[in-house]
């Protein structure tokens, strides 16, 4: 068993390899460790690297769009959405975008419809510390709608339509003040 | 009177009663459409009478449905509307925004609701479009060039553009080479196509037209130029007789405002989705006011009803 030195040495390096491979799995077997923050904090990273890849993606798909907004051409720019929107039916980012630019055309009740059906599908837009965030923007609509749309159905009590409007507005106006879906 | 003759009577009586109460009774499980008061809907036509009768008649259909009346569609051509609108042959009107003004003006046309439909909702505009690569990049490029209009009476394929262009410096009979109108039907598309193959180098382009064109795959974005774009304006509208009893045109209305995409009639045996067949997403009820930027631009362009000679 021990015949010479080398088995000796070759004896001392199975123990120390199987002592590792112990502490090793006794680190991360269930229960064993600081497990739970360490798994708690895998899911946060996953979490975190998900959402950074969606933001990355949605302005790499949507950069077309946006640059068709700088350069002026907002009519384009809708087109090139409604593309954008055919092909990812559903996501809110066209949604948002589509709102922006509506109200850069003048239609203000479109506009927020089209915000509404956005937020409704992702939060992070009017989350302040959200990348995507359009919490400023979303504000100041909001403060247009009651002061212009809420003027004409306070004028045209019996119109369904404006009535309509003014509930995307008050629905935009209780998800800035923190209210939920 | 003998016995065999009484009960012949009674067997003959008792048949006649019966015969009256089975009547009766099919009768009134008969719907009694005669009851129903007969009345029309004038559509303008945007091409032709059958596509016309393919968009409105499931329309026509849920009206009578929902108010109990018995609605009859009318196609009329554009330039026939108000005179055949005047001579009274229909009490509702569904026609273009320049048309509803028109009636409103000079009959005093009560307004009901607008079409939805395309990205501005009841709204929508017009624009000023040059092929991509052609050299014009801007508005005032277009100056001895050569353009296309839409019909004289388009809000957006006409009118809107012809402002914007006079509101821009630019007199349309002055300062092009020379304008015309596609002739026959599908004239927004004949002009789009006009100024992608060459024929026309700019052209007055309703953003609906190229919106759905786009959307059809007949046309890319990046085909054209668009120099410049009006303001929105209100788009189809739906109107009544100032003589049509109020709660009436409340009814209808409040059907219209109702529609649903997955509402259905039955045509000739098939079930139709009513607003996919009449190109609309919904229906919107607009103030009158809406419709003063249209009033405005028709002023400003010296078109009915407004025109002076």
């Amino acid at each position: 068993m021990f015949k010479d030195r080398f088995d000796r040495l070759l004896w001392l390096l199975l123990a120390v390899a199987i002592t590792a491979l112990l502490i090793l799995l006794g680190t991360h077997s269930p229960g064993g460790g600081n497990d739970h923050s360490a798994t708690g904090l895998n899911k946060a990273l996953e979490r975190e690297m998900a959402y950074q890849a969606r933001v990355a993606l949605l302005q790499k798909l949507y950069a077309p769009v946006e640059n068709l907004c700088k350069s002026g051409d907002l009519q384009g720019a809708l087109f090139r959405l409604d593309e954008l929107a055919r092909t990812y039916p559903g996501e809110a980012h066209s949604h948002i975008l589509k709102g922006e630019i509506l109200h850069q055309l003048g239609a203000r009740e479109e506009a927020i419809a089209s915000y509404v059906q956005g937020i409704k599908l992702s939060g992070d837009y009017i989350d302040k510390k959200s990348p995507l965030s359009r919490h400023d923007d979303i504000r100041r609509l909001v403060d247009e709608g009651l002061k212009e749309i809420g003027g004409r159905a306070k004028a045209n009590p019996g119109n369904a339509s404006l009535a309509a409007a003014m509930k995307n507005v008050y629905y935009l106006q209780s998800r800035l003040a923190g209210g939920c879906e | 009177m003998r016995p065999g003759m009484m009960t012949i009577c009674r067997t003959s009586i008792y048949f006649m009663l019966t015969s009256i109460v089975f009547s009766t009774l099919l009768l009134s499980g008969c719907k009694d459409t005669k009851k129903r008061p007969v009345m029309r809907i004038g559509y303008m036509n945007c091409n032709n009478e059958q596509e016309t009768m393919q968009r409105f008649l499931p329309l026509t259909r849920y009206l009578s449905e929902k108010l109990d009346v018995e609605f009859v569609a009318v196609p009329v051509d554009t330039h026939d509307f108000e005179k055949r609108f005047r001579d009274g042959e229909f009490t509702f009107t569904h026609t273009n925004s320049l048309i509803y003004i028109i009636l409103r003006e000079n009959y005093k046309l009560g307004l009901i609701a607008s079409d939805k439909r395309g990205n501005f909702g009841a709204r929508t505009g017009g624009a000023i479009i040059a092929r991509k690569g052609s050299g014009i990049t801007k508005l005032s490029d277009i100056r001895g060039k050569r353009m296309v209009f839409g019909p004289m009476l388009a809000p957006t394929g006409y009118l809107a553009e012809y402002d914007l262009m006079l509101r821009s410096g630019i007199d349309p009979e002055k300062d092009l080479a020379y304008y015309a109108i596609p002739s026959g039907s599908y004239k927004h598309e004949k002009l789009v196509y006009g100024v992608l193959f060459g024929q026309y180098d700019v052209a007055a382009a309703p953003l609906l037209d190229l919106e759905v064109m786009t959307r059809e795959g007949k046309i890319a974005p990046d085909d054209f130029v668009i120099l410049a774009q009006t303001p929105i304006i209100p788009y189809c509208t739906f109107g009544a007789d100032s003589k049509t009893d109020p709660k009436l045109i409340d009814k209808f209305r409040q059907a219209l405002l109702d529609l649903k995409p997955s509402d259905t009639v039955e045509i000739n045996g098939e079930r139709i989705k009513v607003l996919k067949a009449a190109w609309a997403d919904g229906y919107e009820e607009l103030l009158d006011s809406d419709y003063n930027i249209i009033r405005d631009m028709a002023r400003r362009v010296n078109m009915p009803p407004y025109q002076k000679y």
